[in-house]
């Protein structure tokens, strides 16, 4: 008995444990935040720095002496709300009519079809994006444009394209939960099918319409990849729709890796600026993604909303009034569904045509040894590295991750203060961009294992940005498990680490199988935290964790980049959608398979 | 180093004096005092709300997990002093529990019934199979069941379901067991084989038993005790409280004027 009692304290301790690592996570990241910008905004100055629209540094500028470099970033802070808004132009009005066109104008057997392509496109990865860009839409733009493509438009369609399946996915579920009653009582007053759907249900969805569009701008906001493959990266403002402009993340992509002490103070600085940019989207639009999701399924609880909140969501609510013909709404709901549908497929397939060949017909690629100075390209190395990357960092986040789940699910009070630092953590974790995440790996982690890059580093970082998704999906799956279960098995005298490893984690394991595969499929498709922390060279395949490597994702930017190895480069665009898409496909078979074993064999 | 501890006797009587019990504000139980005799059925009625579930998870400490529930007052089991410095495991492994919703675990019928005896260490797998026999037969399933003991558990009927958990709670041995309305989801046959079970049982075993079903309190029941807003207003022989109510609010609960 005295065995199970320590089990119990030492189960316990283990839990609140891991909640306290993901505080430390979050204190660290900020503490970095703070304490590298904070002398850079000094010196530069805080006006200076947001409004000047000179960046021209010095890597040789310290604190020390004066400056000689210029250090403002008011054109990527235009840059970064012109491309914002373009892709909110662009994947936020498509997304909207989409939803519209899944929930009431699309054949059932098309719907399923198509619901399924944008939730599995919703994980292709944002360099995939950015090398279509590169090899199809900058082409294609360059035909009638004065440059070779490259500026606002091209980035506007890439991020608009990538915020679609978020838009679509999260606007359907609100569309969806808008009572049947209000479609029925419209048609009884004599409205069309078409009238009902703009007059009375879409607007009952607006709120979690505009939910959808928050998360969009998130995202389009901390996008780095795709942006810097396709925006030129000049220190310019986008005064046109083809100019090479830059925005703030790919400010923190282009110059973290040789930058000087002031220079990398302003980068840091520079994710700051981001950071609060994506915090006041959130504050403003009253809406922290989660819950934001949550309320917008009881549409008849109207949430808090700030004065633009409500100016947004009654521009998009509206505009088939503005229309003021319902029948042009749903022309452009069934428009945009097959545009959605087919951009999506356009780009998968377009990459598939152009790679798969090269991929089949080159076995050297895939399987080749890296030969110093040789003229062929091999991809080798890179799957090695990402499986590494992958096993490290999994190993690392799943357990505390999980752990961190249990804590909160199982063990924490309601309203206490440590619940509620730590979700609030876990909240902070999730909303960072990828990039600052790469950024606080390559000046702390990188630092600390002796200033060389390693897979070590790399996996480090990616298990960090990985915990937010672990611990969310896991907490969902615990709590859909009944609590009769935990009393049945209490009742019996199991103490609670036995209810627990016993009863409850074996009846949320599909919920947490699945996020662990999704969790895969991201550090597969991650770069951005990777580039600085890991390397990015496709040379020797790494031996150990304190080798440097290029992972999957990584190795296409560089080859994209380079443009000499442009087959190689659909080959590998390739091998990492395949590789995506089956951990996504993976993930839903386990959670249905899994739910389905155990509500039981019946008979 | 490891302190030894000794094995506490668990009687068969329950035996409370003075019990007072919160949730927060509220005063769910007030002063109630009540002798509960060993190897019989003791039945708790009233109308919903009244504390009855709250009352009888007073008996195996299942209320410590309620967040901000206090309770004051005696509550003996035997000679020991349950809210004293006993081990809770130890408790709910003597006084066992059945709940108004079945809630087999979400694995085959032969584990389900072995996670009790395994919980306190029975690993042998002969053991373990002579445990699920007995305690399959002493809920009057074996024949049911003997052939799909590898099946999901949750793949039997709601009251095959009840009726496991029954023989789930039988396979540590408790001395005493306590049911929170176990036949209310349950169909009119279902019930009847419970309440046959709950006849055999009390020849070895004191049951407590929540009823919302008068009937089934006097075709079952040796006790009955009467429970309104958080007080036991009367308690005695099964017989005599529903040929002869000493109080007013009984008699009026069981010709049906209220509740
Ligand atoms: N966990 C709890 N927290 C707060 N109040 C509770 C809780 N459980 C029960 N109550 C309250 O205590 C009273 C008695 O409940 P209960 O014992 O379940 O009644 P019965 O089983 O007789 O229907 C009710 O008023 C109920 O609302
Ligand atoms: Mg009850």
């Amino acid at each position: 008995m005295t065995n199970t009692k320590v089990k119990e304290k030492i189960g316990r301790s283990a839990f609140t444990a891991a909640a306290i690592l993901c505080i430390i996570a979050v204190v660290a990241i900020f503490a970095f935040l703070i304490v590298k910008s904070v002398p850079a905004f000094g010196k530069i100055g805080i006006l200076q720095f947001m409004f000047g629209d000179n960046w021209s540094p010095d890597r040789l500028d310290s604190y020390e002496s004066p400056l000689s470099g210029y250090y403002g970033i008011f054109t990527m802070i235009v840059g970064t709300v012109a491309a914002t808004v373009g892709a909110l132009l662009i994947g936020g009005v498509i997304g909207y009519f989409t939803a519209v066109f899944l929930v009431f104008f699309c054949p059932e057997k098309l719907k399923r079809v198509l619901a399924s392509v944008i939730n599995l496109l919703a994980g292709i990865p944002s360099v995939v994006y950015g090398f279509f860009g590169v090899v199809f839409l900058l082409p294609l733009l360059a035909l009638f444009a004065p440059n070779n493509g490259t500026g606002l438009l091209a980035t506007s369609i890439i991020l608009g394209v990538m915020i679609l399946p978020t838009v679509v996915s999260l606007s359907r579920t609100s569309l969806e939960a808008v009572p049947r009653a209000y479609y029925e009582g419209a048609v009884a007053l004599g409205a069309t099918h078409t009238q009902a759907v703009f007059k009375t249900v879409v607007p009952a969805a607006r709120s979690g319409i505009t939910a959808s569009l928050v998360l969009g701008i998130g995202r389009a906001l901390g996008e780095t990849m795709a942006v810097v493959m396709v925006a030129g990266n000049s220190p310019a403002y986008p005064h046109s729709l083809f100019n090479s402009f830059r925005v703030l993340t790919a400010n923190i992509v282009m110059e973290m890796g040789y930058a000087g002490e002031v220079q990398e103070g302003a980068l840091v600085a520079t994710g700051v600026v981001l950071l609060f940019f994506i915090f006041l989207v959130n504050v403003v639009f009253g809406a922290v993604s989660n819950r934001a999701v949550k309320t917008s399924a009881k549409p008849k609880k109207e949430r808090k909303t700030s004065l633009a909140g409500v100016r947004i969501r009654e521009f998009f609510g509206n505009i088939a009034y503005k229309l003021k013909a319902p029948y042009i709404g749903r022309a452009a709901a069934i428009v945009a569904g097959c545009f959605t549908g087919l951009a999506l497929l356009f780009v998968v397939g377009f990459i598939f045509v152009k790679g798969v060949p090269h991929l089949i017909g080159n076995g050297y690629l895939v399987f080749g040894k890296f030969e110093f100075g040789g003229s062929r390209i091999t991809i080798f190395p890179a799957i090695v590295t990402t499986l590494m990357t992958v096993a490290l960092s999994l190993l690392i986040a799943v357990p505390i991750g999980v752990m961190t789940a249990i804590f909160l699910n199982e063990y924490a009070r309601k309203g206490n203060v440590f619940v509620r630092i730590v979700r609030g953590a876990i909240d902070v974790l999730s909303g960072v961009p990828s990039i600052v995440y790469g950024l606080f790996g390559m000046i702390t982690f990188v630092k600390l294992f002796g200033g060389s890059s390693s897979i070590l580093s790399g996996s480090l970082t990616v298990s960090i940005m990985l915990l937010p998704t672990i611990v969310r999906s896991t907490e969902e799956s615990l709590k859909s498990v009944a609590d009769s279960l935990r009393e049945g098995s209490l009742a019996l005298g199991a103490g609670k680490m036995r209810t627990i490893f016993k009863v409850v984690l074996p009846s949320a394991l599909s919920g947490i199988l699945s996020a662990i595969l999704l969790s895969m499929g991201r550090v597969v498709s991650e770069s951005a935290p990777f580039l600085y922390t890991m390397g990015s060279v496709i040379s020797a395949t790494p031996h150990s964790y304190t080798d440097s490597g290029a992972t999957l994702a990584v190795a296409l930017y560089r080859l994209a980049g380079e443009g000499w190895h442009i087959n190689e480069a659909y080959a590998t665009a390739v091998v990492l959608i395949v590789l995506v898409l089956a951990l996504n496909l993976l993930a839903e078979w386990v959670a249905a398979r899994l739910n389905k074993k155990l509500t039981g064999d019946k008979k | 180093m490891k302190k030894v501890k000794e094995e506490l006797p668990f009687g068969q009587t329950i035996s409370v004096k003075g019990a007072n019990l919160w949730y927060g504000d509220f005063h769910a139980l007030k002063n109630i005092d009540i002798e509960i005799p060993e190897r019989a059925v003791t039945a708790f009625i009233g109308p919903s709300g009244c504390g009855k579930s709250t009352f009888l998870k007073c008996f195996n400490r299942m209320n410590d997990l309620v967040a901000g529930c206090k309770i004051t007052g005696k509550f003996m089991i035997g000679d020991v002093d349950i809210y004293g410095k006993t081990d809770v495991n130890e408790l709910r492994k003597n006084v066992g529990m059945v709940f108004q919703k079945p809630n087999p675990f979400p694995m085959s019928v032969y584990e389900n019934i072995a996670y009790g005896p395994r919980t306190f260490g029975i690993r042998k797998r002969e053991q373990l199979d002579r445990i699920v026999e007995e305690s399959l037969r002493g809920a009057a399933m074996w024949d049911e069941l003997k052939d799909r003991l590898g099946k999901s558990a949750l793949g039997l009927s709601g009251g095959q379901q009840q009726r496991l958990c029954i023989a789930r709670a039988l396979a540590v041995k408790p001395k005493i067991i306590l049911m929170d309305e176990p036949t209310s989801a349950l169909d009119p046959i279902s019930t009847g084989k419970i309440e046959e079970l709950c006849d055999e049982l009390k020849t070895s075993t004191t049951i407590v038993i929540v009823t919302h079903n008068m009937q089934q309190a006097t075709r079952i029941s040796d006790k009955t005790g009467f429970f309104l807003l958080g007080e036991l207003v009367e308690y005695g022989d099964t017989e005599d409280i529903f040929s002869d109510p000493k109080d007013e609010r009984t008699e009026r609960y069981i010709t049906g004027r209220f509740g």
